[in-house]
């Protein structure tokens, strides 16, 4: 713990049952089966474990505790995944929301250690949940432990599983949603989504979210179109390492089919997971045909680069130096934020 | 609290809510469940796209979810209600063609019967009233033929309405309506001109509806009144005398008159206003129309109309009711023709009249069905019966309009009154004491009542539909809507009360677009794509295309 305590953190948390862990494998594509055998228990498990054991429940029924906030956490996490994205961000799952209160005891000691170092507070709200109030009350809770341990946090809270609501009173639902939010959340300001894993919101909203934490975004969308411009490409979009998430991108012409990328996103996940089932690692892709070229290559630390040609005349090798010498420009911008690897966006 | 004793995840979804969604028996049939589309061939540089961008995209997050978890595991299987319905579900061949499949469990088909009974259901409508003065505007001879080959022609263009969609091959077209077949002809401006006459048609008939239930109202608490004070109204009126008493409302000045008769209207005329308070509150162009604001304006502003479909078998018993009444009333009036063919004369008109355009727009709107008939058509069990029962449905609806107005302008009483008395609506050529025609007004009154909001239901879901994406965008914008609509109601039944003009203008303008023009064009481009158009075709599409410019011009000088 001590060494991850200096790595920034990206929190996901809301109530159980809420769809954190599906949401962390499609946006991170990992497998969901696989992380529940290689866990250990679980929170639930932990909990009957706790309760059905008198003795360890005395133990911390005894326990010389703080007690003076009401802050509720069920320690859930076995999911300390290890996906690191942005560099050296690590994403932390948590479940909040469980009612033992000698568990509260146990871990009202453990809320530093958890809150301490956060980059990104995302919190889930499961649209049809019944608790509105206990909801809204375990949020505040983490916003209080925001503030107190790291109050420069950007905090982001999605509205999730909208898609079982009805479509004619989905946004009227949100935005009351989003009003207590964002009423609820002052003095920090809360971004509010809403989600849901069958429609292109959620692609958007962690697409927006990557989008404002990478450093120096927007200069790096100058540069791409700059960049594009001088390649003649059709299109050249930048994505995220870790995610896939197209975090900028630049076309020349209007473009037919709007949800093309998601549909690009999911098919290198796809393709990283096949690459992952013989340990080897994806490092760059070319398409090509008699309309088109696409290449996808690595780019800067963060980024990765799909550039689309729509004149196959010209030879790839020219692309491809292209690529790698944008490649070195644009690592440099990079570096200039310094090796202080800060992550607050700088308006330059 | 039992939720958080589960575990957070494992192969059974009992902790999702997504699971919750269906039966224990459905949760087979999703791990079964075969939702693959083939990607969309990006060899060719096809525009059509053979798939809709949402079930693209469902296809690829589905491909990539089902990567995420093994293969018994349902937690990221699509729920119920985000895989698209039956009915847009194709199949891909490797070849590349797509069908549908075919639907099991499909929406009953009907027998050809049901068929031409709910064609002739829906295109019975008000303009019934006014077939008796279109053929007294036409003359009767001429009024006959011209009803004959209107209704001829109109079921042609229908005939060209239903073929339309099936010379489209490179869409499926199967859920498809005539507005969609002008989209896919002629774009944006396709769309937007055949949704402007629909809408052309539909407030056109709201506005008759208003005239006609201020009226019918009307009549019905005159009835009451007369009934209840035992006021006899057979002096204040001019009309026939006798047991079946017909008047003539509005008796004009002839030139083969008696100035005495002339001035007995007037002072009879002079006595109907200088009435009662009775008669100043209720009043059938002055206060009446407002009194129905404060019943149909709440009831237009209902969220959805499925209520008021439940009434429509009003308007058959109506009809029904309709034609026994004419029966009943001819058989005791018994027949007064006589034939005059081209000069007028004191009580009856010329065969051959000028004015007979007036009659033509009538019937375009009483003939009209064309933005519908696809729909209807579609719920036929032989399809390929379907210009058969077309021609069975549209010689019913003529023989009907024929029987009425024949009857009603062959019983009018013609020595004592003119020909020309014939109302654009026959039943006011009743007196408001006439027990048979008064059961005829409040079925009809009510009839309308429960049909207007449907045909706002149905203004209201176009109009905002294309305008903002959205049946219901917010309860301003839909009573703006209503206003609208009320107010135009209104003011024609205060100032303008004569459907016999509104029905024929409404039909001329939404005949030319829906029934002559764009489906002339469409069968015209559509044989051309086929390379079938021969000079034949194009000399005589062109030509129902001018006939319908006429009977557009011809209402504004005649």
């Amino acid at each position: 713990m001590s060494s991850s305590a200096m790595k920034k953190k990206v929190l996901l948390m809301g109530k159980s049952g809420s769809g954190k862990t599906s949401m962390r494998s499609i946006i991170f594509a990992n497998y969901i089966a696989r992380d529940t055998r290689r866990l250990g228990a679980t929170s639930k498990t932990k909990q009957n474990l706790f309760k059905s054991n008198s003795f360890l429940k005395d133990v911390f029924a005894n326990c010389n505790l703080k007690k003076n906030l009401h802050f509720l956490l069920t320690l859930v996490d076995v999911e300390h995944s290890h996906v690191r994205f942005l560099g050296n961000l690590v994403l932390n799952l948590w479940d909040c929301g469980g009612q033992d209160t000698f568990m509260e005891n146990y871990f009202t000691s453990q809320r530093d250690n958890i809150f301490r170092n956060v980059e990104v507070l995302i919190y889930v709200f499961d649209v049809e949940s019944r608790e509105l109030e206990k909801d809204m009350h375990y949020y505040q809770s983490c916003l209080e432990a925001i503030l107190q341990n790291s109050p420069d946090a950007k905090v982001f809270c999605l509205v999730h599983k909208m898609d079982l609501v009805q479509e004619d009173q989905r946004d009227l639902i949100f935005k009351e949603r989003e009003e207590d939010l964002k009423r609820l959340s002052r003095p920090l300001a809360c971004t509010c989504f809403r989600t849901s894993i069958w429609d292109e919101t959620l692609y958007k909203a962690w697409s927006s979210i990557v989008y404002q934490l990478i450093p120096n975004v927007q200069q790096l969308e100058t540069n791409l179109r700059n960049f594009a411009q001088i390649i003649e490409a059709d299109e050249v979009l930048l994505f995220e390492r870790a995610t896939f998430l197209v975090i900028s991108h630049y076309q020349c012409k209007e473009q037919r089919d709007a949800h093309r990328f998601e549909k690009i996103s999911n098919i290198i996940k796809q393709f990283k997971l096949s690459c992952s089932k013989l340990a080897a690692s994806f490092q760059s892709m070319e398409v090509r045909n008699s309309n088109f070229a696409a290449f996808i290559d690595v780019f800067t630390s963060n980024t990765y680069v799909m550039v689309i040609m729509s004149d196959p005349s010209i030879p790839s090798a020219a692309t491809l130096i292209n690529i790698r010498n944008a490649r070195k420009h644009f690592e440099k911008l990079e570096r200039v934020d310094g090796p202080k690897h800060s992550l607050h966006m700088r308006m330059r | 609290m039992e939720e958080d004793c589960r575990p957070l995840l494992s192969s059974e979804p009992t902790g999702e809510s997504y699971s919750h969604r269906g039966s224990t028996g459905s949760l087979d049939i999703r791990t079964k469940r075969p939702f693959y589309v083939e990607p969309r061939n990006i060899v060719s540089d096809d525009l059509q796209e053979r798939i809709s961008a949402e079930a693209a995209i469902l296809n690829s997050r589905v491909h990539y979810y089902s990567r995420l978890t093994g293969s018994s595991d349902t937690v990221l299987s699509p729920p119920n209600h985000v895989i698209p319905t039956a009915e847009e579900i194709y199949i891909y061949s490797p070849l590349g063609t797509a069908f549908k499949v075919p639907d099991s469990v499909q929406a009953s088909k009907n027998p050809s019967i049901v068929t031409i009974f709910a064609i002739w259901n829906t295109m019975m409508g008000t303009s019934i009233l006014s077939i008796p003065w279109g053929i007294k505007q036409a003359g009767f001879t001429m009024g006959i033929i011209i009803l004959i080959f209107t209704g001829l022609l109109m079921l042609y263009c229908c005939y060209i309405v239903i073929k339309s969609p099936k010379a489209i091959k490179v869409e499926d077209t199967s859920n498809w309506e005539f507005p969609d077949v002008c989209r896919f002809y002629f774009g944006k401006f396709g769309q937007w001109s055949s949704l402007f006459f629909s809408m052309v048609s539909l407030v056109g008939a709201m506005v008759v509806y208003w005239v006609l239930m201020s009226n019918f109202l009307y009549n019905t608490g005159q009835f009451m009144y007369n009934h209840a004070n035992n006021v006899n109204t057979s002096d204040s009126e001019f009309g026939t005398n006798g047991s079946e008493r017909v008047i003539c409302p509005y008796p004009k000045t002839n030139p083969g008159r008696n100035d005495t008769t002339s001035t007995l209207c007037q002072i009879t005329i002079g006595n109907d206003t200088s009435g009662s308070s009775f008669e100043h509150y209720w009043s059938k162009t002055n206060t009446i129309p407002l009194y129905l604001i404060i019943l149909l304006l709440p009831l237009l502003c209902f969220r959805s109309a499925s209520f008021f479909a439940r009434f429509t078998f009003f308007g058959t018993i109506s009809v029904v009711y309709l034609i026994v009444l004419v029966t009943i009333k001819a058989a005791h009036l018994g027949f007064h023709l006589e034939f005059h063919w081209l000069d007028p004369s004191q009580f009856y008109v010329p065969e051959f009249r000028l004015l007979f355009p007036q009659l033509t727009g009538v019937l375009t709107l009483a003939f009209f069905i064309h933005n519908c008939i696809i729909t209807l058509m579609k719920s036929n069990k032989k399809q390929e019966n379907n210009v058969r029962d077309l021609s069975l449905a549209y010689l019913l609806v003529g023989g009907t309009y024929m029987y009425v107005g024949v009857l009603i302008f062959a019983a009018f009483p013609s020595p004592p009154l003119s020909k020309d008395c014939i109302e654009p609506n026959f039943l006011d050529n009743f007196s408001s004491s006439d027990v048979l025609v008064f059961v005829a007004r409040v079925c009809l009154l009510f009839q309308m009542i429960t049909v207007y909001p449907l045909l706002g239901y149905l203004v209201r879901v176009q109009i905002m539909g294309q305008l903002f994406g959205n049946h219901y965008p917010s309860f301003l914008h839909i009573l703006v809507l209503n206003i609208a609509i009320v107010g135009a109601g209104v003011l024609m039944a205060m100032f303008y009360p004569n459907i016999g003009s509104i029905i024929r203008f409404s039909g001329a303008i939404c005949g030319l677009a829906l029934v002559f023009l764009l489906p002339a064009l469409v069968h015209m481009i559509s044989l051309k794509q086929q390379g079938k158009l021969t000079w034949l075709s194009i000399v005589f599409h062109s030509f129902l295309i001018l006939l319908g410019v006429a009977n557009l011009l011809a209402q504004f000088f005649m």
